[in-house]
């Protein structure tokens, strides 16, 4: 599902980035990745891996100590601009204005990412794809769930039809049920030709879905598996080897295997 | 873009409880203040014309000429409606006579003391407390909060511009203030118009600058609010400021600058102008009086060697000379003192000048002073009433006096009295005259000093710089720092 298309060009690409932060810790050590369209990366680590920090230096929220982060071909740092109206983003947990409805929020954001075409039918199409329940279009925010937020911003990248999409732990939080219909949602877009950086810490997810994973550790990119390769893989082995300093964090990984299963 | 997220601001607004709250409270600050303001300048309006009138009757039936002791009433001005400034603090009346200095008594408050407790809330105060707390409100989280709930962050993730960003933060809470002003203002000069204040031209002119004022004095709290908004990360501390801000601006600083004026600058009290007249008074009535036996030693000396007969003559011959020499001497007096009271007091005024001036330049610190002197110098309200009125109420008093010393001369009465003690009637006061009220048709009329609109403005130039001054400065300093803000 994936090798016809990765001979054009990338339109996601970090070019031996690095970050330290101004207190010392050194977030990314020269990461380098790309993902084509059609393509789903997942950055795969623990806490404080740098995921958040790559897709912050992508978004220009921070700048890169060295290094370069392009969407489509534009440095997202030079020219942050034009950068980001090639690229859709969903945080681990999307904030929306509290006062406004689904639908208000929607159209503000969707219309500030330079679509301004649409018309309400197109919206409830949207959150209706994602799964939104009907009685929730004209409801205010500040009464929605975690879930439901989610889901209104997925809707809002699905509209903003960017050809490249960041995701940051965007299921982290979800039930399972929720988090697998957000995966299925994620796997549509990549079919629709979408490039999708996915970060997480939830490798099963990863492995369904996923065209690439990156598994990042302390800033370091430390091993790189297609999905093919991750077939045969045992799950629990792979934590040991490149996540120990999560799992030191998190606690045993059969507790969370069990958890996420 | 701009436009999309001027909107978003403006709706979030409109839609939140606190937009609806300050809508109310100025509609009915707004309204109370000037519904009441309407009443309290009518009434002010009628008492004046009562006082006219009586003080016309009290003129009419005085004894003579020399009695005559006009009392002259401050005008009200419907401009007090909306900024009462020293109107309720200002003596309303002088009594203007040979015999009296003009001096403004009688003050509203000092009649009515329990509206003094609190005062009057005028516009102008609304504006000054209310307004400038409500744009503290709008604007403490509006970078920060947005940045702890998350929304900076999607909105970013957006090709929007910073500094769109913020100038549309500035549009949509400028609106959202701008319009629980002006809605309210508005109906508040229906009201004045449907209740007949007789608002001139000039004053239509002052109006439209205060509400201008009004709106830079907003401006400017916007801008304080959008600045420490965004230098700060949390609106929990942003807020904390802002209200610390709030508190030593609108009432601490004015009053410290003028504080610190007073103790800067020493001014003698009344009290203290009086007792060096009254030194100098007494001084020159002793020297006076020496140089008056010293004059009478000479005169004897002349006479000395005479016979009684011979003095006699020579007293009489010289008695009209010796008399206009020493007339002409109390005279001296008279007029040296006068002279002495008026440099003694036209010292302490001017020394009073520069302590007001500079307790207005140290209260200037704060934006809020500004407004305030802005707002008293385009209503007519302002510290310079006073001394506006009084002068013009001294030049009065020079055509009054003389007009009363020409009628006493045609009359050809002395205004004295005689008291006859009959053992019928008892005692008995004739003033000379009959029962003819006088005729005050050719007295001069008095006419409240008259400030243009223009010079109102050109004395509140200064103020209204030093808000478009802070304001850019507020603004320069919110684009800085947003531009550098971390939006995680
Ligand atoms: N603003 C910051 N200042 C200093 N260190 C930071 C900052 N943000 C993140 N870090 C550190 O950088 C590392 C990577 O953080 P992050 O990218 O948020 O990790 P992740 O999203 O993978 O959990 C962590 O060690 C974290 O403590
Ligand atoms: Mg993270």
């Amino acid at each position: 599902m994936q090798n016809e298309t990765i001979k054009q060009a990338p339109l996601l690409e970090a070019r031996n980035l690095t970050k330290v932060y101004e207190d010392g810790v050194k977030a990314l050590d020269n990461l380098q990745l790309t993902v084509h369209p059609g393509e789903i990366f997942a950055m795969l680590g623990g806490n404080g891996a740098g995921k958040t920090t790559t897709i912050n230096i992508f978004l220009d929220f921070i700048q890169p100590t060295s290094g370069n982060a392009f969407i489509n071909g534009i440095d997202a740092n030079s020219d942050p601009l034009e950068a980001k109206k090639n690229v859709a983003f969903v945080s681990e947990n999307v904030q929306l204005y509290p006062n406004f409805t689904a639908m208000q929020n929607v159209d503000f954001f969707v219309r500030l990412g330079g679509k301004s075409q649409y018309k309400r039918s197109d919206y409830e199409d949207a959150l209706v794809r994602v799964g939104l329940q009907r009685e929730a279009f004209d409801k205010k925010l500040k009464d929605f769930s975690k879930g439901m937020r989610q889901k209104c911003g997925i809707a809002i990248a699905i509209l903003k039809d960017a050809p490249a999409i960041l995701l940051d732990e965007p299921t982290s939080g979800l039930d399972p049920k929720a988090g697998k219909e957000f995966t299925r949602l994620v796997g549509d877009l990549r079919d629709e030709g979408k490039a999708i950086l996915m970060s997480t810490h939830d490798i099963f997810r990863a492995k369904e879905i996923s065209d690439h994973v990156g598994i990042l550790n302390a800033g370091v990119l430390v091993a790189r598996k297609t999905n093919a390769e991750l077939k045969g893989v045992n799950l629990e082995e792979l934590y040991v080897e490149y996540m120990a300093g999560y799992m030191e964090e998190v606690g045993e990984p059969s507790a969370l295997i069990n958890n996420l299963s | 873009m701009l436009s999309i997220l001027i909107q978003k601001e403006l709706k979030n607004i409109l839609l939140s409880p606190k937009f609806f709250a300050t809508f109310l409270v100025c509609s009915i600050l707004i309204l109370i203040s000037i519904f009441i303001g309407i009443n309290e300048y009518n009434n002010s309006v009628l008492q004046y014309q009562t006082n006219q009138q009586i003080a016309q009757q009290d003129i009419e039936q005085a004894t003579g000429w020399m009695q005559v002791r006009n009392l002259l009433h401050r005008e009200p001005t419907p401009m007090q409606i909306f900024v009462s400034g020293l109107h309720f603090d200002v003596g309303r009346v002088s009594g203007i006579s040979s015999f009296d200095d003009v001096k403004l008594v009688r003050s509203p408050y000092s009649d009515e003391t329990l509206f003094a407790i609190f005062r009057f809330i005028d516009f102008a105060f609304i504006v000054q407390v209310v307004l400038s707390l409500f744009a503290i409100l709008f604007t403490y989280d509006a970078i920060n909060g947005e940045r702890e709930n998350g929304t900076l962050k999607l909105a970013f993730s957006n090709p929007v511009s910073r500094v769109q960003y913020l100038f549309s933060k500035f549009a949509g809470t400028w609106l959202g203030l701008i319009i629980p002003l002006l809605i309210p203002i508005m109906i508040g000069l229906l009201l004045v118009i449907v209740f007949g204040v007789p608002v001139s031209e000039s004053d239509w002119i002052r109006i439209i600058g205060l509400i201008g004022l009004s709106i830079l004095y907003v401006t400017f709290f916007i801008g304080i609010g959008l600045f420490i908004s965004s230098v700060t990360r949390k609106s929990s501390l942003s807020f904390l400021l802002l209200l610390v801000i709030w508190i030593s601006g609108v009432l601490i600083l004015p009053r410290m600058g003028v504080m610190a004026a007073g103790q800067i600058v020493d001014i003698e009290s009344v009290a203290q102008i009086e007792a060096k007249q009254e030194a100098f008074e007494r001084e020159r009535w002793e020297s006076y009086s020496a140089s008056l036996s010293e004059i009478w030693g000479e005169r004897e000396q002349e006479m000395e060697g005479m016979t009684e007969e011979e003095r006699r003559a020579y007293r009489d011959e010289k008695e009209w000379e010796w008399l206009e020499v020493d007339d002409a001497a109390r005279k001296q007096v008279q007029s040296d003192i006068i002279e002495n009271n008026r440099t003694l007091l036209e010292e302490s005024q001017n020394r009073k000048k520069v302590q007001e001036q500079l307790a207005f330049n140290l209260a200037r610190i704060s934006p809020v002073s500004s407004f305030r002197l802005a707002a008293m110098n385009l209503a007519g309200t302002d510290i310079d009433m006073k001394s506006r009125y009084e002068e013009s109420m001294r030049q009065y008093k020079d055509e009054f006096t003389k007009f009363t010393e020409r009628k006493q001369a045609e009359s050809g009465n002395s205004g004295g009295f005689r008291i006859e003690v009959d053992s019928n009637e008892g005692v008995k006061l004739d003033f000379g005259r009959n029962d003819q009220t006088l005729d005050t048709s050719d007295m001069p009329r008095y006419s409240a000093p008259v400030v243009q609109a223009g010079t109102s403005f050109g004395n509140s130039i200064l103020d209204f710089g030093l808000l478009i001054v802070f304001i850019i400065a507020t603004f320069g300093g919110s684009f800085f720092a947003f531009l550098r803000y971390d939006m995680r």
